[in-house]
């Protein structure tokens, strides 16, 4: 600790900590323009000038000097306020001063210090700068004209996003924060840059001129998006969300979004939302009021009281704990089926049944704090960065400011395996297991194993006949990948899971757990295994037991039953089955197959076509709740604005019938987050209050051991393609498809090919290919690069039109032969 | 008993010989003062209206009579795609003038607002850019 004075206010602080932070830390406010807490000092503003006794004569940039020892430092005096003025002055000297029209008012670092410091007139004089303004790019508006060059664009895009967009050009007076090659702006589009830009130079093009800051109502909530479970604050007017808002404090993430969070809300307002129930009458979906469609769906259900097993559920793991709780108690309590299910049967099966194997509890040891406390990650898949792009910003931190070492295994390469000091292991597309019993094995043969683990013989046993071939990598790059793994101080292994991703399944988390048990990286901080759960309430579907938990049918058999008639009447809340479940001409069969079924979603999806009865359901922001994130994180969700139309929450609607069908009514979601609090094991003694905008990491009593797995032989067909799906890094699901963002960069299904493959097939970059698989046939575009090895070809599972999922059949990797259209 | 009535014709006695304070409206018209606040008027320039849409006269209007909204133009600049003052709850404070970054909104001389329905009351963009 170094102790200091600061405005003759006594303070103890870190002794890495600057004058900037040791004045914040005792209640004094140094003005700042290009400093931010989350990047590196930069230095460059003057801003933040003080005046420190022992180094008299010259003004000190309190945000880059160090504190040392006795300093006696001075915040505020006339010739301090005097250098800022002139900051300032200079600042506006080539600046436009167009606020009346800029969308950064009211939220203007420039505007607010030169109102605080009285700026009212101006010694120089200089024509205004003339940059070309960028109105074409869809998200990123760029007025360069009004940047103060404070850098923190280029910076955050440099040190926490890791895609370098921005860098200065020019000199001196000429200097401009440019573009490679001073072209348009074609990035992964996440909004820092906008989020941090002190003043109106960049702005989120969608919001463009919507509202003033002032305006906005602000209302804390979480992503709807990724499992992730950013926190996000949205900004409302005239019960519309219009945009949301940066605030630097929130969350683990310090208010960081991806393109998702910060430009895919758009979907709430969309004017493709369902307002109002709809009943299929003469063969056509017909409007009709609440009170028609459930009693509709109310007679169904309780008909299908006295058959329990011709009835089945699916939800959707967007719907917030209190509302699959009621979806758990009506079906599994009242109707008495056990035949429910979220997108389990398909995707989350390595909570559901992976990590209950391998610890004893449906989740993960790990949680997203970890990420940074870790001394070497395993990243399965470089789609990590993709599904869940903002614990890729913690893992791009903790690479490059904290010296983590970064190992990803993966069938393709990514944004991860550019990182500096990551090795990629690239092996055959499928062979996940099979690679991590080679692990495994390896680190038995290099006698790495912890000893006396529950189960080491059997696993001995079952990896006896592991190879690196078999998982089509060299034995070194096994060996030394199993070496640095044990021999790291803290190994943490992230598992990405989702419906793009039919491998990611309970047999590679037990695969993954055996590897961090038999290394012991197993209960303690920074090592484990954190499986990443698509949705952003995958960890709460689990937690609610959304899943058969007896001799229920799971998704795939409730769909299977459909088919053959066994189920007759289905609800569906917010799953969208015919383009998220694999195989979708089967699935499509099934649906047209059912007797009745019923959907509520906020739109009329490719699945809500086919009901009996829509419900219009409501989106995230109209209803408060929670959400469990990955890593056990329980967070409060807020209501923002009012429900679109006559759309009522999936808690109303499960509520209502719940009622009419003489089970339990609740009068409102609170009381049910009571009842979760007092009946789920794990969120015992938790309560909405007492959430407060952190949330809660609920914990977990691990009993690990060893599951041994057997990896399945891989059967490659000679002269295919081997296909993998998985997560465009724009899109979640089908939900996105929904939003203006992510659809304005990133509108299409594709395919992704490697150039090689490419070449000889003789297709180029946007060409129109037919994709065939022993299932059907797809057309898509093509993107030709480097990301995919030879032989392998990717496509993301979003898109309703050009759908992978027409031709994958629910196995790791679908066999495709790949022909121009 | 008797000279508080004298005092009080002495009083009215008086006034029939003094020039009325009342003025015979609507065929005697009142001189308007400059400074006076009537009715809101949107200055044109170059054949359009001047405002930005900048919301700083909502913002500042005590009453909440006034709407805007903003829309982006071929050239992508700002301008006010809806601009609405509710004359019934106007209380012509005048305040919207005092806000305005770009002299856009003045106050004109007239008063006469009355109407026969309560939709007539709302003045849009229209309605106050005719009074050049
Ligand atoms: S950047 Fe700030 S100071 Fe500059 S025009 Fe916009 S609001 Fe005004
Ligand atoms: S949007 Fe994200 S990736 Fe693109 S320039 Fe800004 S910070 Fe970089
Ligand atoms: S664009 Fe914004 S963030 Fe980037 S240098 Fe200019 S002012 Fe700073
Ligand atoms: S989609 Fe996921 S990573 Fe992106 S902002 Fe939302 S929760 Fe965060
Ligand atoms: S203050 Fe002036 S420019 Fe701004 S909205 Fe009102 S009239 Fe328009
Ligand atoms: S904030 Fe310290 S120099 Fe810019």
């Amino acid at each position: 600790m170094v102790n200091l004075t600061i405005d003759g206010k006594q303070v103890a602080v870190e002794k890495d900590a600057t004058i900037y932070d040791a004045a914040k830390a005792c209640g004094i406010k140094i003005p700042i323009l290009c400093h931010d807490k989350k990047l590196h000092p930069f230095g460059g503003c003057r801003m933040c000038l003080v005046e420190v006794e022992q180094m008299k004569g010259r003004l000190i940039p309190s945000c880059t000097t160090p504190v040392t020892e006795g300093m006696i430092v001075q915040t505020t005096t006339d010739e301090i306020v005097k250098a800022r003025k002139l900051v300032l002055e200079l600042l506006l000297l080539k600046h436009p001063i167009d606020c009346p029209v800029c969308d950064a008012a009211g939220d203007c670092d420039l505007q607010n210090l030169t109102y605080e410091y009285k700026v009212n007139m101006n010694r120089f004089v200089d024509e205004k700068f003339n940059h070309e303004i960028d109105y074409e790019n869809p998200l990123i508006e760029r007025d360069m004209n009004r940047c103060i060059h404070c850098g923190k664009c280029a910076r955050i895009c440099d040190e926490i996003v890791s895609y370098g967009a921005y860098t200065f050009i020019n000199r001196g007076i000429e200097a401009k924060m440019g573009t490679e090659f001073d072209g348009p702006l074609n990035c992964e589009f996440c909004g820092s840059c906008v989020s941090v830009c002190p003043v109106g130079a960049l702005n989120s093009r969608p919001f463009k001129f919507k509202a003033r800051w002032w305006a906005l109502q602000k209302t804390k909530s979480v992503c709807s998006y990724c499992g992730t479970g950013c926190q996000l604050t949205l900004g409302s007017k005239d019960g519309k969300v219009l945009t949301t808002i940066y605030d630097e404090n929130q969350g683990f993430h310090n208010g960081q979004l991806c393109t998702r969070g910060r430009f895919g809300y758009q979907f709430v307002n969309s004017d493709k939302r369902l307002t109002a129930p709809l009943i299929r009458k003469n063969g056509k979906l017909q409007e009709a009021t609440w009170e028609e469609a459930l009693a509709e769906v109310t007679s169904r259900l309780s008909a299908g009281k006295s058959d329990p097993a011709s009835v089945a559920a699916l939800a959707t793991p967007r719907l917030t704990n209190e509302e699959l709780f009621l979806f758990e108690k009506l079906f599994r309590g009242t109707v008495g089926t056990d035949n429910i299910d979220h997108s389990a049967g398909f995707a989350h099966e390595a909570l559901t049944k992976g990590a209950v194997a391998s610890f004893g509890v449906a989740a993960s040891p790990a949680e997203i704090a970890d990420v940074q406390k870790s001394k070497l990650l395993l990243v399965v898949k470089s789609d990590a960065y993709e599904t869940h792009p903002v614990i890729g910003f913690e893992i791009n931190l903790g690479v490059k400011r904290k010296g983590i070492a970064l190992r990803i295994v993966s069938d393709k390469k990514g944004k991860l395996t550019r990182l500096p000091g990551a090795k990629t292991t690239v092996h055959a597309p499928g062979s996940e297991v099979a690679l991590f019993n080679a692990l495994c094995k390896s680190v038995i043969d290099q006698g790495l194993a912890v000893e006396g683990v529950a189960g080491l013989d059997a696993l001995k046993a079952a990896v006896a006949d592991a190879s690196a071939e078999k998982a089509g990598v060299t034995a070194e790059e096994i060996a030394a990948l199993a070496k640095d793994f044990a021999s790291a101080e803290k190994a943490l292994i992230i598992l990405p899971i989702g419906q793009g991703y039919p491998g990611h399944n309970a047999a590679l988390a037990n695969a993954a757990a055996n590897l961090a048990i038999l290394t012991g990286q197993v209960g303690k901080e920074g090592a484990g295994l954190l499986i990443m759960g698509e949705k952003n309430n995958s960890q709460g579907a689990v937690d609610m037991g959304i899943y058969p938990k007896g001799t229920g049918l799971n998704a795939a058999a409730i769909l299977d039953g459909c088919a053959n008639g066994n189920v007759k009447t289905l609800f569906v809340a917010g799953e969208n089955p015919v383009v998220s479940y694999p195989n979708r001409k089967k699935v499509e069969k099934a649906l047209e197959n059912v007797e009745f079924m019923v959907v509520s979603d906020l739109f009329l999806t490719e699945t809500a076509a086919m009901a009996d009865v829509v419900l219009p359901a409501c989106s995230f922001a109209e209803k408060s709740g929670t959400f469990t994130s990955l890593g056990r994180r329980v967070q409060n969700v807020r209501k923002a604005i009012p429900a679109v139309g006559l759309a009522k929450s999936d808690f109303e609607i499960l509520n209502a019938i719940s009622q009419a069908l003489g089970g339990a009514g609740y009068n409102n979601q609170g009381e049910v987050f009571t009842e979760i609090a007092a009946t789920v094991p794990a969120y015992k003694g938790l309560t909405q209050a007492c959430l407060k905008d952190e949330g809660a990491v609920y914990p977990v009593a691990l009993s690990a051991k060893l599951v041994p797995v057997a990896a399945k032989a891989a059967a490659p067909a000679a002269g295919k393609l081997a296909l993998v799906t998985g997560s465009a890094l724009y899109h979640c699901g089908t939900m996105s498809r929904f939003g203006e963002g992510p659809m304005y960069v990133c509108p299409d299904a594709y395919a992704e090919l490697n150039v090689a493959d490419a070449a000889a097939l003789k297709i180029g970059e946007g060409d129109q290919v037919t994709v065939t698989s022993g299932t059907g046939a797809v057309q898509v575009a093509v993107k030709v690069g480097k990301r995919v090895p030879q032989g392998v070809v990717f496509s993301p599972y979003h898109f309703g039109e050009g759908s992978v999922n027409t031709i994958t059949d629910g196995s790791e990797v679908t066999y495709v032969t790949v022909a121009k259209k | 008993m008797i000279m508080p009535l004298i005092k009080g014709l002495q009083i009215t006695i008086s006034h029939m010989f003094k020039k009325p304070v009342t003025l015979q409206y609507p065929t005697e018209r009142p001189d308007v003062k400059p400074g006076f606040r009537g009715l809101h008027a949107l200055n044109v320039s170059h054949d359009k209206a001047k405002c930005v849409a900048c919301y700083l006269c909502p913002t500042v209007c005590p009453a909440k009579c006034i709407t805007v909204e903003a829309g982006e133009d071929a050239n992508h600049d700002k301008y006010a795609a809806k601009y609405e003052i509710d004359m019934l709850r106007c209380i012509f404070c005048g305040y919207c003038v005092e806000a305005c970054p770009v002299d856009a909104i003045r106050m004109t001389e007239q008063f006469e607002l009355a109407n026969y329905s309560r939709a007539d009351f709302t003045y849009t963009k229209d309605r106050l850019l005719e009074k050049k």
